[in-house]
C-alpha cells in the first residue's frame, strides 16, 4: 500500500502557494525536515481515488501554482516517498511499490539518509558507501558504535520507523486596506473609517471559524514615518466591535497621529473561535469575560494592587479590616 | 458611471458627517432606529426603590451624580444602584481613588462582590483611564466613580469637574456612569441627585441614624455605621398619607 506522497520542491519555488494548493486538495499535509511536502494518503482512496492518480493531480496542481520544477514520489513510508520524489524527473511521480523499498534504496549513497557528514566519512573509511551496505551491518552494532541518531536513520531505511506527518496549516493573511485621497486628521474619523475594515476582517474570521488573537495596524502618514500598532485581543474575538475597541485603546495612547493617508489592518495571530459560556438566567453574564479583559488592561496600565476584587471572609469580625479580603482580579 | 460616482460621493459625505457627530458626541451616538428601540427597553437600571421614580433615572449611556456632604447616604444609594445593575448578571466597576470602599457594607446592601471590580486609581488620569475603559467595553453595566471626601484642595485625586472627558464616552456606552461627590460640579453639566440630610435620629442619647432626602423627592433612612438603609418612599406620598 503506497500511503504517502512526497513533493520535492526547489528552494526558490513559491512554497506558501504550493502548501496552500496541497492543503486545499488533501487532508493531511506536512513539511519534512528537508523542506519537501509530505502528504498522508491513508484512508483517502475511496474519496479521492488511487494514490497515483492523487499524486499526479497534486503534482500538476502544484506546477500550476508556480512550482515549475517539482516532482513527486509515492511510497509506503514518508522517507521512501521523499527519496523517490527527490530522484524522479521533474513533473512526474515515481512510485515505489510495497516490497520494492530495499531494491530502490540499496544502491543509493549514504547522504540520502539523515546522517552527520562525519558519520558518513567514518562509514566510508569502513567501506560502507551505499545504503544497502549500511543496512547489511548488524542493527545492534550500529546502535552501539554510532549512537541513537544513526540507529534512527537505520530504522528509517529499513522501514521500521515511520515518520509522523505533522500537519502544517498554510498561513492565511486576513487583512484589509483603506486608502484616502484626503488624509484623515483625527482619531475619531480614523476609528470610524477603520470600522468597515474591521467588519471585513470579522466576516473573514467568522467564515473560517477563527478568532483574532493579535491584530496589527499600519498607518501611512504624510511627512511622518509609518506607524505600526500591534494589539492583543483578550479574550480572542471575531467581533468587529472588539477589534475596533482594541484599536481605539491603542490609538488613544498615540499623541501625534498626523495626517493618515492609508491604513492596513491585519490579523497576525488567530485561534479557533470558542463558544462562550452564557449563564442561563443571567443575560449579561455573556460579557463577564470582557470585564476581565478590561481588568487585565487596567492591571497592565496601573500596576499591581490596583484592580481588586473584595471578598467577605468574616461578617462578624470585631475589627472591620478583618471582615474582608482583597484579591487581584488578574495576577 | 456618473450615478455611481455621485452615490460614492454621497456615501463619503454621510460618513464624514457621522464621523463629525461621533467625534463630538461619542461613538454609537447615532444608531439605526431598531437598535435604539431595543436599547431603550434594556438600558434602565432598576433598583426597586424610590430612586426608580426619580428623573432622570439610572440608565445605560447616561451619567448621573449623587451629590451631598459627608454622611448623607450617597454611597449606600450607590450600593443599591450597583445591586440593581448586577441583577441581570451585569458586572460593576467601582473606581475608588481614596480606598474607602467597604466590602461588608456593600455585601449587606445586596452587592454581589463576585461581580464587582474595584479599581484604586490614585490619580486623575488613572481615574479617567479606568472609568473610560469600563465605559468603552461591553463588559460592564455600571461604572461608579467615588471621588471621596475632598479634604486636600491641592491633591491629584480626581474631582467631579475632572470627569468631563467621560461624558462623551458614556453617551455611547452600554454602561451607566454614576459619580459620587461631596461637592457640586462647577463646570460639568451632569444630571444630579442631591442627597441632603433632613434629620438625625438618636437612640439612648446616641446617634442611631439619619434620614435623607434625595433629589428633593425621595426619602431614605440610613442606620449609623452603615448597617442598613430603608426606602421610605416619595416625600409627596408620605405627606399625603400623614395628612
Amino acid at each position: 500500500m503506497k500511503s504517502y506522497l512526497a513533493i520535492a520542491v526547489p528552494e526558490r519555488a513559491p512554497r506558501a502557494r504550493i502548501l496552500a494548493t496541497l492543503a486545499a486538495m488533501l487532508p493531511r499535509v506536512g513539511v519534512a525536515d528537508d523542506g519537501a511536502f509530505v502528504c498522508d494518503l491513508r484512508g483517502t482512496e475511496r474519496l479521492l481515488g488511487t494514490p497515483i492518480r492523487v499524486a499526479r493531480n497534486a503534482v500538476s496542481a502544484c506546477g500550476a501554482s508556480g512550482g515549475a520544477l517539482i516532482s513527486g514520489g509515492l511510497g509506503t513510508t514518508p522517507f521512501v516517498a521523499r527519496v523517490a520524489a527527490s530522484r524522479s524527473v521533474t513533473g512526474t511521480v515515481r512510485e515505489i511499490a510495497a516490497g520494492d523499498e530495499r531494491a530502490f534504496l540499496d544502491p543509493l549513497p549514504l547522504d540520502v539518509l539523515p546522517l552527520d557528514p562525519k558519520v558518513i566519512e567514518e562509514l566510508s573509511l569502513l567501506g560502507v558507501r551505499r545504503i544497502g551496505e549500511f543496512l547489511a551491518l548488524p542493527r545492534g552494532s550500529v546502535s552501539d558504535r554510532f549512537g541513537h541518531a544513526v540507529a534512527i536513520a537505520y530504522a528509517l531505511a529499513t522501514g521500521e520507523r515511520v515518520e509522523d506527518v505533522a500537519i502544517t496549516t498554510p498561513r492565511r493573511r486576513i487583512r484589509a486596506k483603506r486608502t484616502w485621497d484626503d488624509p484623515v486628521d483625527s482619531r475619531e474619523r480614523l476609528i470610524f473609517a477603520l470600522r468597515a475594515a474591521a467588519d471585513e476582517l470579522a466576516e473573514a474570521l467568522r467564515h473560517d471559524g477563527l478568532a483574532a488573537l493579535r491584530i496589527q495596524l499600519v498607518l501611512e502618514r504624510e511627512e511622518l514615518l509609518p506607524l505600526r500598532l500591534e494589539r492583543s485581543l483578550l479574550p480572542p474575538s471575531a467581533e468587529s466591535a472588539a477589534i475596533v475597541r482594541s484599536l481605539r485603546w491603542g490609538l488613544e495612547e498615540i499623541t501625534t497621529l498626523g495626517l493618515v493617508t492609508s491604513a492596513t489592518l491585519e490579523i497576525t495571530a488567530v485561534e479557533p473561535a470558542r463558544g462562550r459560556q452564557i449563564g442561563l438566567f443571567a443575560p449579561d453574564g455573556a460579557h463577564a469575560e470582557e470585564a476581565i479583559a478590561v481588568a487585565q488592561f487596567l492591571r497592565t496600565k496601573l500596576g499591581p494592587a490596583t484592580v481588586l476584587q473584595p471578598r467577605v471572609v468574616d461578617a462578624e469580625a470585631r475589627l472591620p479590616e478583618r471582615a474582608a479580603e482583597w484579591e487581584e482580579v488578574v495576577r | 458611471m456618473g450615478a455611481a460616482a455621485a452615490g460614492t460621493a454621497g456615501t463619503t459625505a454621510l460618513a464624514d458627517a457621522i464621523a463629525r457627530v461621533e467625534g463630538r458626541f461619542g461613538t454609537h451616538v447615532l444608531a439605526h432606529g431598531a437598535a435604539t428601540e431595543r436599547r431603550a427597553t434594556e438600558r434602565h437600571i432598576q433598583t426597586d426603590s424610590s430612586l426608580d421614580a426619580l428623573a432622570p433615572g439610572l440608565s445605560s449611556g447616561a451619567p448621573i451624580a449623587f451629590i451631598g456632604t459627608g454622611s448623607t447616604g450617597k454611597v449606600a444609594l450607590a450600593h443599591r444602584a450597583a445591586a440593581g445593575a448586577q441583577r441581570d448578571g451585569g458586572t460593576v466597576l467601582w473606581v475608588d481613588p481614596t480606598a474607602t470602599f467597604d466590602p461588608l457594607l456593600a455585601a449587606r446592601s445586596g452587592v454581589d462582590l463576585s461581580r464587582l471590580i474595584v479599581v484604586r486609581a490614585k490619580t486623575r488620569d488613572a481615574v479617567l483611564l479606568a472609568a473610560g475603559a469600563a465605559l468603552r467595553s461591553d463588559g460592564f453595566r455600571l461604572a461608579v466613580v467615588d471621588t471621596g471626601p475632598q479634604l486636600a484642595p491641592g491633591s491629584t485625586i480626581a474631582r467631579i469637574d475632572d470627569l468631563a472627558p467621560l461624558l462623551p464616552i458614556v453617551r455611547s456606552s452600554p454602561a451607566a456612569l454614576l459619580v459620587i461627590s461631596d461637592t457640586r460640579p462647577m463646570r460639568l453639566a451632569i444630571p444630579t441627585f442631591t442627597v441632603a440630610r433632613l434629620a438625625w435620629r438618636a437612640r439612648f442619647g446616641r446617634t442611631a441614624g439619619w434620614t435623607s432626602l434625595v433629589a428633593a423627592r425621595a426619602l431614605f433612612h440610613f442606620a449609623a455605621l452603615g448597617t442598613e438603609s430603608h426606602d421610605l418612599g416619595m416625600q409627596s406620598a408620605l405627606l399625603e398619607r400623614t395628612g
